[in-house]
């Protein structure tokens, strides 16, 4: 998977990059307007993450480019802005997706990998991750065959820890990818414990074996034994 | 004290003061003169009284004025003439009277006289009643036009300043709204006019500039957080680091979130009252967005057992969509944070009204403290405080009323538009 980061914050564009080669993605980082564009129309990305706020130029226009030259390019505006006109704009332009920052690495892993899963109508689009498959459209999660029946939210939980496995999750971005801005609801993050604890449970009901490990103090870590 | 009130006060006692001392001059010197008139005419008749009794020897009767009198007395020797006044008892109606006399002595062949002239003064008070009966009706003549004047005072030339004074009443710091005025005629009002017009638009200025500055300042922050967030999250996957060091990390990592969304909940109070978020024409029903909202929440929902009632008809405001979102958001998570293990929650949306009642712990302190920033009930909560205070801006920048009541064991919010 290859990956075109056009971010005028370094630091930031560092980290995103690091996180992405874990996942084995090439993430090349285009630190202005001008390369942006310039790597848009040379190279070909499956996913293109933009940040609509650059130095030299507006980031609604590489979507604007992007969308006419390359229609089938995945794209997640990053911004710091969180004018809900400026999301609607954005969306409307053909963007995938809207992440405001600042944001989790790991929730910008889940959206971006949505993003490819979605955009790869040809290929498969299950999930798999060792005896579990998950089928995103029909929303439907088996294991060794045997359909597990969960919840909304468990469903939700499942495929973000999939889509980050062998990462430490934090319960903070556990909490925001589930209840988004209602996060701060959870007044403790027992409610997190409780879903985890359920999903688990099924999984295991089901014969998969305990891929779920909890990281003391800290959160949880999916990963195959 | 009303301004014209007190001038009229002091016009009142000047011109009572004035009219008195005046009355009283010219009492004076009204009576001055009368008597100073009759003296002469006293003194005239003496000549001529004199004159007849050395040279004709009769009682000169016919020379004296009707009501005037004439005695002789016969007298061993003379004495000082006098002039004085005296009352005097009238048989045929029974009254004193005031008269002036003019006693003097004549010697007619060898016998001295004492002669005696009284002039009636009845004409004299008459006058004097006159004079003091136009005096009293000028006076109340005059109050009474000073009363009416202040009257039409304040009704008409104090119209400006009173409309001036109730458009400062009315004034709103949040309206970012520059006062002005149509040209007024009396020059103070005009000044003040303009000093108020003046006052408003640096008012309206300075509160922009330090709305913007605080959205700028902000905005500006959320970038270093994005790169302290992403640092932490990278340095998660280290698996080197021990157990201690994680644990301080995932506090650093609390910390910096918790930042990161009172900072964006700060931003957007400060777009809300920058009204950044114009209402449209076309009310926003609320009631796909209270059951969209109460299924997000229904996990929670369920984990404390609360029972939830709604009475909903497809109404609501007119106001940005996004903002009723936020409204309902904050109005059903703040009824379900306050609420009890197995407690309930009635949602009635009708014409005009949204009312969110939850049963929940009594509050203690000041209900309208509930709507201030930064207000909670316990610091071990993750909540941030401002859910309420973002409620209560959303109502108020697009003209609707939130209000706060308890009702036997029910709290209840009430969001009420035209």
């Amino acid at each position: 998977m290859k990956l075109l980061l056009i971010e005028d914050e370094k630091a930031l564009a560092t980290s995103i990059q690091n996180y992405f080669q874990r996942e084995n993605f090439i993430c090349e980082w285009a630190p202005d307007y001008e390369t942006g564009i310039e790597k848009i129309n040379i190279y070909r990305y499956d996913c293109v993450l933009i940040d609509i706020m650059l130095p030299d130029g507006d980031g609604l226009d590489a979507v604007r480019e992007l969308k006419r030259k390359f229609p089938e390019t995945g794209i997640i505006i990053i911004s710091a802005k969180n004018a809900l006109d400026d999301r609607i704009t954005g969306l409307n332009l053909g963007s995938d997706d809207y992440l405001t920052k600042p944001f989790h690495l790991s929730e910008l892993n889940a959206r971006v990998q949505a993003v490819i899963r979605r955009r790869n109508f040809q290929g498969n689009q299950q999930i798999t991750f060792g005896r579990i498959i998950i089928d995103p459209q029909e929303h439907s999660v088996n294991v060794d065959k045997q359909e597990v029946i969960l919840t909304r939210k468990e469903y939700d939980l499942l495929v973000y820890l999939i889509a980050n496995k062998n990462r430490v999750l934090t319960k903070e971005s556990i909490a925001e990818h589930l209840w988004g801005d209602d996060a701060d609801l959870m007044d403790n993050f027992d409610f997190i414990y409780t879903h985890i604890k359920n999903l688990r449970k099924k999984l295991m009901d089901k014969g998969a074996p305990d891929y779920l490990k909890s990281i003391y103090g800290v959160g949880y870590k999916f990963s195959e034994l | 004290m009303k301004l014209l009130a007190r001038i009229l006060r002091y016009q009142i006692m000047t011109s009572l003061l004035v009219l008195f001392l005046g009355a009283g001059l010219f009492f004076v010197s009204v009576r001055y003169l009368i008597d100073d008139e009759i003296n002469k005419e006293l003194l005239n008749s003496q000549i001529k009284v004199s004159w007849q009794l050395r040279n004709i020897d009769t009682l000169p009767v016919y020379i004296l004025q009707l009501g005037d009198s004439l005695q002789l007395d016969a007298v061993r020797y003379p004495l000082r003439p006098v002039l004085r006044e005296k009352m005097l008892y009238s048989k045929a109606v029974n009254k004193f009277y005031p008269y002036r006399q003019l006693i003097f002595y004549e010697q007619v062949e060898g016998q001295w006289y004492k002669v005696t002239i009284s002039k009636l003064l009845i004409q004299r008070q008459q006058l004097m009643n006159a004079v003091v009966m136009t005096v009293t009706f000028i006076v109340a003549l005059l109050l009474i036009s000073l009363l009416v004047l202040n009257n039409v005072l304040s009704g008409r030339i104090w119209r400006p300043f009173n409309k001036t004074l109730a458009a400062l009443d009315r004034y709103q710091l949040e309206q970012h709204e520059v006062l002005s005025f149509p040209q007024e005629e009396t020059e103070e009002f005009e000044k003040l006019n303009q000093s108020v017009t003046q006052l408003t638009e640096r008012l309206a200025t300075t509160y922009q500039n330090l709305k913007e500055f605080t959205e700028n300042a902000a905005h500006e922050i959320q970038t270093p957080l994005a790169v302290i967030l992403s640092k932490i999250e990278g340095l998660f996957q280290d698996e080197t680091l021990s157990e201690s060091q994680l644990i301080a990390l995932s506090e650093i990592s609390e910390a910096a979130n918790r930042l990161s969304k009172l900072n964006q909940a700060l931003l957007l109070l400060t777009k809300i009252e920058n009204r950044q978020f114009l209402a449209g024409t076309e009310p926003v029903n609320l009631s796909p967005i209270i059951n969209r909202k109460l299924r997000d929440l229904e996990d929670l929902i369920e984990q404390r057992q609360i029972s939830i009632k709604t009475e909903l008809q497809p109404t609501g405001p007119v106001m940005h969509p996004a903002l009723a979102e936020i409204l309902v958001n904050n109005l059903l998570t703040n009824a379900i944070r306050h609420n009890l293990q197995n407690g309930s929650i009635l949602i009635v949306l009708s014409d005009g009204r949204l009312e969110v009642r939850n049963t929940g712990n009594a509050i203690s302190g000041n209900p309208e403290q509930l709507f201030e920033r930064f207000r909670k009930d316990s610091t071990q909560s993750a909540s941030l405080g401002l859910g309420l205070a973002l409620a209560k801006t959303i109502c108020q920048v697009n003209g609707q009323s939130l209000s706060y009541s308890i009702e036997n064991e029910w709290h209840v919010l009430t969001v009420t538009w035209q």
